[in-house]
């Protein structure tokens, strides 16, 4: 039955394939017609220039990849959003409750992130002509998943559009482009909206309240709760009194963005992209080398006038916030990191350490690793030029 | 005392770098990253540039221009800021030119790569900036020392890290009328974004 349902689509393609070859009447829409056979078949077009890879994958299939391996932390990060939601609504905490209140909160930030950027990006492909990229997949369900639950959902459009036209299409679409789009696009709405995007009363989203009517509940982020610390006292134990142990952290059932929360999601996506090949395993280990490294090193200098930040133990930032998310998923872009392969590690771990220095130090981002991927992107091609130039002053000339 | 200077450094290579959180010096920048080599060249000419004309226009200030300056003459009514831009500005003409001819004389190769840019640092708003900013924020004389190199740091970084940027550059595909100084602009608004991320920090 699969067999003849192949067939079936296999003849369907063929048989309009005509109308959008050239000269054909929807010519003009090709992309769109490509990138929707594609999905079904591989292209039977062979590359006819050099460079051939040795591989059948193509940046279709890459991609799928990214997006299996985004599954659990999304999956989690519905069930973490419905039940933060229903508990602050006080409403009764059984799984479908929690599940359908989830959904439905989360879903419209997916659809809408993606219904925006995918209207940027067919109009960019049909006037300029080239094929739609499947890197948007990736893209439009990162964005949302970064968000706060609680963001209305014209700033998702508005974000996402500003990540795709300026963080991408304007240097001609996926692959030459400085910036992770889905962190341009987190950039721009925290900067140009800060008050929806940070502060004490975004991250739990209420849909429907048992008694009272409450619009935002205040659910602090372990980030945040201790920045209001005035005095220097002992870090984890009042981390500890909030609610927040290292092992909720690392599970990840605490306020936050929709998909950023667990790290042991993220854990699980990591080794399915590293086992695959997808991702690199340097920027990862980097990263986390970088910062378990500078949170140690802070936790020695640290003194009673610094930040109590300083003084944590060094695995409590790798299990608090994004920095899980930020690494495994946005970090390693191929894009817009590094392509070499020493550079990658010391991308990575400035990634690490800058997250550190900016949790610590800086009072006004409670997190950090956005700002520190997207800082590091902007050096991602200095690495590069600098590795290249070393190994090319390195080789024996053989003239 | 050394606290506040490495304050100051870090501020203003970072925080308050000139160029991508003040946007001074944006034509050069723009001009002279196509190539990263004549990039780091004139990134260290600004850099001397700036650590010698700041301090220099710190002693002019406070000793000839400063309301109240000339009290070591004798003459404590006398007010000569208005005079301010101009006596900068003729520092800072001075020094480039003294720059231009020690590079023309070690080193040829870089010479001709900087071309007109290097007279040009001159009119480089970040030089006068600099020195401006040194006024408006009391420096002290080490302080205006610290500042001076610190801000050319910050504005070598930034045209360093966009001379790579712009190799990567070669391969983009942008839209009609985007092409070069276009995309530039927008890739040094990027930049700008990502430096945000230290703003908030005090040193």
């Amino acid at each position: 039955m699969f067999n003849q349902f192949e067939n079936n689509l296999r003849r369907l393609f063929e048989k309009n394939s005509i109308h959008f070859s050239e000269g054909g009447r929807f010519y003009k829409f090709r992309p769109l017609f490509e990138a929707v056979e594609t999905i079904f078949f591989t292209p039977a077009i062979p590359a006819r220039r050099p460079p051939f890879v040795r591989d059948g994958i193509d940046l279709k299939r890459f991609m799928s990849i990214v997006l299996l391996a985004l599954m659990p932390p999304l999956i989690f990060g519905i069930y973490n959003t419905g039940y933060q939601s229903q508990l602050a609504g006080g409403n009764d905490l059984n799984f479908f409750n929690i599940i359908i209140s989830g959904l439905l909160t989360v879903m419209p930030l997916i659809i809408v992130s993606y219904a925006a950027g995918f209207f940027w990006e067919i109009l960019f492909s049909i006037i300029r002509k080239h094929p739609i990229s499947e890197g948007f997949l990736v893209t439009g369900l990162l964005f949302p998943m970064t968000l706060p639950p609680t963001v209305p959902l014209w700033q998702v459009a508005v974000g996402i559009s500003f990540g795709v036209v300026i963080g991408k299409e304007v240097f001609g679409g996926t692959g030459r482009n400085i910036f992770n789009p889905a962190l341009t696009a987190r950039a721009f709405l925290f900067f140009a909206y800060p008050a929806k995007m940070s502060g004490d009363r975004v991250w739990v989203a209420v849909s429907n309240t048992a008694s009272t009517a409450i619009n935002a509940v205040s659910g602090a982020t372990p980030l945040s709760v201790t920045t209001l610390a005035s005095s220097f006292e002992n870090i984890e134990s009042m981390l500890q009194s909030a609610g927040f142990t290292l092992t909720t952290l690392f599970a990840g059932n605490y306020p936050g963005s929709v998909g950023g929360t667990s790290a042991l999601c993220c854990l699980i996506g990591a080794l399915v992209l590293i086992i695959t090949g997808v991702a690199s395993y340097r920027i990862i280990i980097g990263g986390v080398a970088g910062l378990l490294s500078t949170s140690f090193l802070l936790g020695i200098v640290s003194t009673a006038h610094l930040n109590p930040w300083t003084d944590i133990n060094p695995l409590y930032h790798l299990a608090a916030g994004g920095f899980a998310f930020g690494i495994v998923y946005m970090a390693t872009d191929p894009v817009s990191a590094p392509g070499t392969n020493t550079s990658k590690w010391f991308y990575g771990f400035f990634i690490g350490m800058l997250t550190v220095l900016i949790r610590v130090f800086n009072p006004a981002y409670p997190e950090g690793v956005m700002m520190a991927i997207l800082f590091m992107n902007l050096f991602a091609p200095l690495f590069d030029f600098i590795e290249i130039r070393m190994r090319v002053s390195k080789r024996i000339p053989n003239v | 005392m050394t606290e506040n200077l490495v304050g100051i450094f870090l501020n203003s290579v970072f925080t308050g770098n000139i160029l991508l959180a003040y946007f001074l010096g944006m034509c050069s920048f723009v001009a002279v990253s196509k190539n990263i080599d004549t990039a780091i060249g004139l990134g260290f000419a600004v850099i001397f540039v700036l650590s010698v004309t700041t301090p220099i226009n710190w002693l002019i200030y406070h000793f000839l221009l400063a309301p109240g300056a000339l009290h070591w003459i004798g003459l404590p009514h006398i007010n000569l800021s208005f005079l301010k831009f101009i006596m900068f500005i003729a520092v800072i003409a001075a020094m480039v030119q003294a720059i231009e001819i020690i590079i023309d004389r070690f080193s040829a190769a870089l010479y001709a790569g900087l071309g007109v840019f290097l007279p040009l640092i001159a009119v480089n708003c970040a030089i006068l900036g600099t020195s401006l900013f040194m006024v408006e924020r009391n420096h002290t004389f080490l302080e205006s020392l610290i500042f001076g190199f610190g801000s050319g740091v910050g504005w070598m970084v930034a045209i360093i890290s966009m001379a790579a940027i712009r190799i990567k550059l070669r391969y983009a595909n942008p839209p009609y009328g985007m092409e070069g100084y276009g995309l530039t602009m927008i890739v040094t608004g990027l930049m700008a974004m990502a430096f945000m991320l230290f703003s908030g920090i005090s040193f």
